[in-house]
């Protein structure tokens, strides 16, 4: 999956993850896509909400074990 | 891709002024400011103590003992204590009220509160959670 930027969550916990996430997405253009990686057991769920509220878009969800990786476009400004 | 949505409001009101209280309603609010909703908080009672320049809570009861364990236990997982919290809503754009009734009782003055908070009373507070779309009580 191409990205343009990584966040590595790994370690944090709710709501740590989205507000990073939210801060990233805010610094990056529309089109641009970046790789979440958390191994919070809420972000399976989290994440997707987030990008539904918000109108941005997972565009891949893998998980490894405990670990998510999410890829998520942004579409919104 | 979702179509576009009015903003959705956000109404708290915190009444507790322990550290569980206090870190459950920035949380929530945090979360909710980062998903582009517009939060709201009034604090009141004990929860007034909350927005002063040395808000520090512990937990409640014999578990004040442990405020320091809970501290780091969170810290651990990225979770930074109350006065990192507060800075980040007020950063996130959260707006936060302090109730007049409460300062009066408990002897807060305007220059005790944090920078941005303001003061209004029950029917000041109403008339913005009326507008919401989310409300809690957090006491």
């Amino acid at each position: 999956m191409e990205k343009d930027e990584t966040l590595d969550c790994k370690g944090l916990m709710c709501p740590m993850p989205i507000v990073k996430l939210a801060k990233k997405m805010k610094e990056m253009q529309v089109g641009k896509v970046v790789e979440l990686i958390s191994d919070d057991p809420g972000s399976k769920e989290d994440v997707p909400a987030w990008a539904q509220r918000t109108g941005n878009e997972v565009v891949e969800m893998k998980q490894d074990g405990k670990i998510f990786t999410f890829y998520v476009k942004k579409k919104q400004a | 891709m979702a179509e576009a949505k009015k903003v959705t409001k956000v109404a708290i009101v915190v009444s507790e002024g322990t550290f569980d209280k206090a870190m459950e309603s920035l949380m929530i609010a945090n979360t909710a400011a980062s998903m582009g909703m517009e939060v709201h908080i009034f604090h009141t009672f004990f929860g007034l103590k909350l927005v002063t320049k040395t808000a520090n809570p512990k937990a409640p009861g014999m578990y004040r003992l442990f405020t320091g364990m809970f501290k780091k236990k969170m810290a651990a997982v990225g979770v930074e204590g109350y006065p990192a919290q507060k800075k980040m809503a007020l950063e996130l754009g959260v707006k936060m009220y302090a109730c007049s009734t409460s300062m009066g009782v408990m002897g807060v003055k305007q220059e005790d509160l944090d920078e941005g908070v303001i003061v209004l009373g029950a029917a000041g507070f109403l008339n913005i959670a009326a507008d919401t779309d989310m409300q809690y009580f957090i006491g």
